[in-house]
C-alpha cells in the first residue's frame, strides 16, 4: 500500500498546483505582486473581482466536473464492463441537454437552464432504469442496450430542437452541448456531491473490484450483486446530473481518465476511484485555463481541448505500458 | 406678541422637516444631473453622469455611437467592428457570441451596450451582475433606429448631435419612400444566407427597406424573423428579383449561383442584385445606402419587364 499513497498524494499536490495557476492565468495578466495582494485579502478592487468573482468560481467548477466526470466513467466501466462505457452512455446527458436546450429557446436565465438540465437528467435515469429494470432477467448488456437507444432518442430531440431554433440563440446552445465553464458560478453542491459519493463509495471498494472481473465470480465470493449495480448505476447517475448542470456535456474527460489512472495505478477500485477524481480534475482545470486564455478574448469551449490534452497523453502511456 | 411653542411640538416640526428634505433630496439630484433610460427590453437605466468608458458588444453599436459623435468614449468592442475605420483600432472583448468577461471588466467601462438578441443573455446579465450599467439594445426598424441614436447620444452626452442625426436619418427615409414607395410592386427574394438558405420576413429591418422601394418580399408573411426556407419555395414563389449579400463583401456567389435555374423570372430578365452585407445587413445608417441600391436596381428591373420598354 505504499504506492497508493505515494499517488494519491502526489496527484493532490499537482491538483492544489493546477487551480493556483489557473487563478494566475488569463485573458488580463495580473503581476505576482497583485495576485499576492488579494490572496492576502486587499488589493486592488479589479484584481479582486477578476479573481474572486470570475476565477475562482470558474475554476473550483471546471475542477468539480472533472472529478464527477471521471469517477462517473470509472463506475460506469465497472457496471458495464465495458472499457467504452463513458459517464453519459446511459442517455443521462442527452436528458440533460433536452431540458437545458428547450428552456435556453424559451430565453431563460442561467439558474433555469441549470435546473431543468438537471431535471431533464434525472428522468432520463428513471426511464432508463424503469425500461431496463421492466419484466425477466436484468443484466449489464440490457442495460446498456436500453441506455443507449434511449440516448439516440435525446440525440434525435437535441437535433430537432437544434434545426427550429433562430439562428441568435444558436451558438449558447452549441457551447453548452460542446460544454463550457463560463456561466458556472456556483460549484459548491457539486463539491458536495463528489465528496458525498466518493465517501459512500470508499466501503464499497472491495466489492468493486470483484465485480470488475464479472457478476458470477462476485456472486460466488459473497457480493450482492443486484444491489450493488444499482447503487453503482445511481451514484453514476447522480455524479454525471451533476457535472452537465454545471458544464453542459465535456465530452471525453469521463472515458479516458479512469483508463490513464488504471494504467499508472492498477486495478484496485479505492485507489482508481479517488485518483480519478484528482485527475480529471487538474485535466479539466488546466484545459478551461487554455480554453479562456489560447485564442483571447475570444472564448473557446472547454470540451475542444480537453481531446486535445487528453489524447496524446492517453496515448503515450498506452504505448509506455506494453 | 410673541408665542413661544411648546419644545416638543417645535422639535418635531425639525424633524419633519428635515426629512422631508432628506426624502426628497435624491430625487431632485437625479433629476437634474442623473441620465434615466428604458432600453430596448424595458429595463431601465441610470447613469449618475454620462458615460466616459463605454463597452460595446455589436458592430452596429460601436458603428452607431462613433455616428453620433461618440467614437472617442468607446474603450472596447467586438470583432467586425470595422467601420468607421477607427473602430477597427479599438481593443477587442471577444466576439459578439462569446464575450470575454475578464477583458470587459479590465477596461473598467462605466457602461456596456449589449446586443439583446446577438449577445448571449446570460453573459450580459452577467456582466450587469458584476455592478456595471448595461444598456440592450434592439433596434428593429429605422424608426426604432433613430431612437437609438438619440439614446445612445443622451448616455454618452452628446445629445443635441444624436437628434441631428437622427433626423436626418428619418429625413433620408422619408425622402426615399414618397420616390418609391408608391411604384408598381415588384416581388422580391432576399436571400440573407446560403446554406441553409434563410431568408427575412416583413418584421425585419430589411423587409421594411424592401417596402420602401416598392417591393413585396415573397416570404414576407412568414412568421419566423429569419425564416429558413427551401429551395424549392423559392422556386415556387418565382420572385421577380433576387437580392441577398454574401459570406463576405465582395462574395458575389451566392446570388450568382441562381443562374443555374433560368425557369426564374429574375434569372430570366437578369435580376440579381449583390448588395454588401454591411450596407444592409447590419442595423446603422448605412442601411439607407443599400436601400437606395436596392431601390435603384427595383426600378431597373421595371423597366426590364416585357413590353414597358422604349
Amino acid at each position: 500500500m505504499k504506492r497508493p499513497v505515494w499517488i494519491l498524494g502526489g496527484l493532490a499536490l499537482a491538483g492544489l498546483s493546477s487551480m493556483a495557476f489557473a487563478l494566475a492565468v488569463g485573458s488580463v495578466s495580473l503581476s505576482p505582486h497583485g495576485i499576492r495582494e488579494v490572496v492576502m485579502g486587499g488589493g486592488d478592487p479589479l484584481h479582486r473581482s477578476l479573481i474572486l468573482e470570475l476565477r475562482l468560481p470558474r475554476v473550483l467548477a471546471a475542477f468539480a466536473t472533472g472529478a464527477l466526470l471521471s469517477v462517473a466513467g470509472a463506475l460506469m466501466q465497472v457496471l458495464l464492463r465495458n472499457p467504452l462505457a463513458d459517464p453519459y452512455i446511459l442517455g443521462v446527458s442527452g436528458g440533460a441537454a433536452v431540458g437545458a436546450l428547450l428552456t435556453m429557446l424559451a430565453g431563460a436565465g442561467t439558474v433555469l437552464v441549470s435546473g431543468s438540465a438537471f431535471a431533464g437528467a434525472l428522468l432520463s435515469t428513471l426511464l432508463v432504469f424503469g425500461l431496463a429494470h421492466g419484466t425477466g432477467s436484468w443484466s449489464p448488456v440490457r442495460l446498456l442496450l436500453t441506455g443507449v437507444v434511449v440516448a439516440a432518442g435525446w440525440g434525435a430531440l437535441i437535433s430537432f430542437i437544434l434545426a427550429v431554433t433562430p439562428s441568435a440563440e444558436l451558438p449558447g446552445m452549441l457551447y453548452w452541448l460542446m460544454g463550457d465553464l463560463s456561466h458556472a458560478r456556483r460549484p459548491g453542491a457539486a463539491w458536495i456531491v463528489l465528496a458525498l459519493v466518493l465517501f459512500l463509495a470508499w466501503p464499497l471498494g472491495r466489492s468493486l473490484n470483484v465485480l470488475a472481473r464479472g457478476s458470477l465470480q462476485a456472486a460466488a465470493l459473497g457480493v450482492s450483486v443486484r444491489r450493488l449495480e444499482w447503487i453503482v448505476y445511481l451514484m453514476g447517475a447522480v455524479l454525471t446530473a451533476t457535472a452537465v448542470t454545471l458544464a453542459g456535456t465535456v465530452g471525453f474527460v469521463g472515458l479516458i481518465v479512469p483508463h490513464m489512472v488504471r494504467l499508472v495505478a492498477g486495478n484496485d477500485q479505492r485507489v482508481v476511484l479517488p485518483a480519478s477524481a484528482l485527475t480529471g480534475g487538474i485535466l479539466l482545470t488546466l484545459a478551461d485555463t487554455v480554453a479562456r486564455t489560447m485564442i483571447a478574448p475570444q472564448q473557446l469551449p472547454v470540451g475542444v481541448i480537453t481531446a486535445m490534452l487528453g489524447v496524446p497523453v492517453f496515448l503515450y502511456l498506452l504505448h509506455r505500458s506494453r | 406678541m410673541s408665542i413661544t411653542r411648546p419644545p416638543v411640538q417645535a422639535r418635531l416640526l425639525r424633524i419633519a422637516a428635515a426629512l422631508i428634505l432628506w426624502l426628497a433630496a435624491p430625487c431632485v439630484l437625479a433629476d437634474a444631473a442623473g441620465i434615466r433610460l428604458t432600453d430596448d427590453t424595458g429595463r431601465e437605466v441610470v447613469l449618475a453622469e454620462p458615460a466616459r468608458r463605454v463597452v460595446s458588444l455589436a458592430p452596429h453599436i460601436t458603428e452607431l455611437l462613433f455616428h453620433v459623435g461618440a467614437g472617442d468614449r468607446i474603450v472596447g468592442t467586438v470583432t467586425f467592428s470595422d467601420h468607421p475605420p477607427e473602430a477597427a483600432d479599438l481593443p477587442l472583448v471577444g466576439d459578439g457570441g462569446h464575450i470575454d468577461l475578464e477583458s470587459v471588466l479590465a477596461l473598467r467601462p462605466d457602461l456596456v451596450v449589449a446586443w439583446h438578441t446577438g449577445n448571449p443573455r446570460r453573459q450580459v446579465a452577467r456582466i450587469e451582475a458584476l455592478g456595471i450599467p448595461v444598456f440592450r439594445n434592439e433596434p428593429r426598424g429605422i424608426d426604432e433606429l433613430a431612437e437609438s441614436m438619440v439614446q445612445l447620444s443622451m448616455l454618452t452626452g452628446t445629445d443635441a448631435r444624436g437628434r441631428v442625426r437622427a433626423g436626418e436619418l428619418r429625413a433620408r427615409r422619408d425622402a426615399l419612400r414618397s420616390a418609391y414607395a408608391g411604384r408598381a410592386p415588384v416581388r422580391l427574394f432576399y436571400q440573407v444566407w446560403d446554406s441553409p438558405l434563410m431568408t427575412i420576413n416583413d418584421e425585419h429591418l430589411i423587409g421594411e427597406l424592401i417596402r420602401l422601394c416598392g417591393g413585396r418580399n415573397v416570404f414576407g408573411e412568414l412568421p419566423a424573423l429569419v425564416p429558413r426556407v427551401s429551395l424549392e419555395a423559392v422556386l415556387a414563389a418565382d420572385p421577380e428579383v433576387i437580392a441577398g449579400g454574401g459570406s463576405g463583401e465582395d462574395d458575389h456567389s451566392w446570388v450568382e449561383s441562381w443562374r443555374r435555374w433560368d425557369s426564374l423570372t429574375a434569372v430570366r430578365n437578369g435580376n440579381l442584385l449583390f448588395i454588401p452585407p454591411s450596407l444592409i445587413q447590419r442595423h446603422t445608417p448605412r442601411v439607407l445606402d443599400g436601400a437606395a441600391m436596392l431601390c435603384a436596381f427595383l426600378d431597373d428591373a421595371r423597366a426590364r419587364r416585357p413590353g414597358s420598354g422604349p
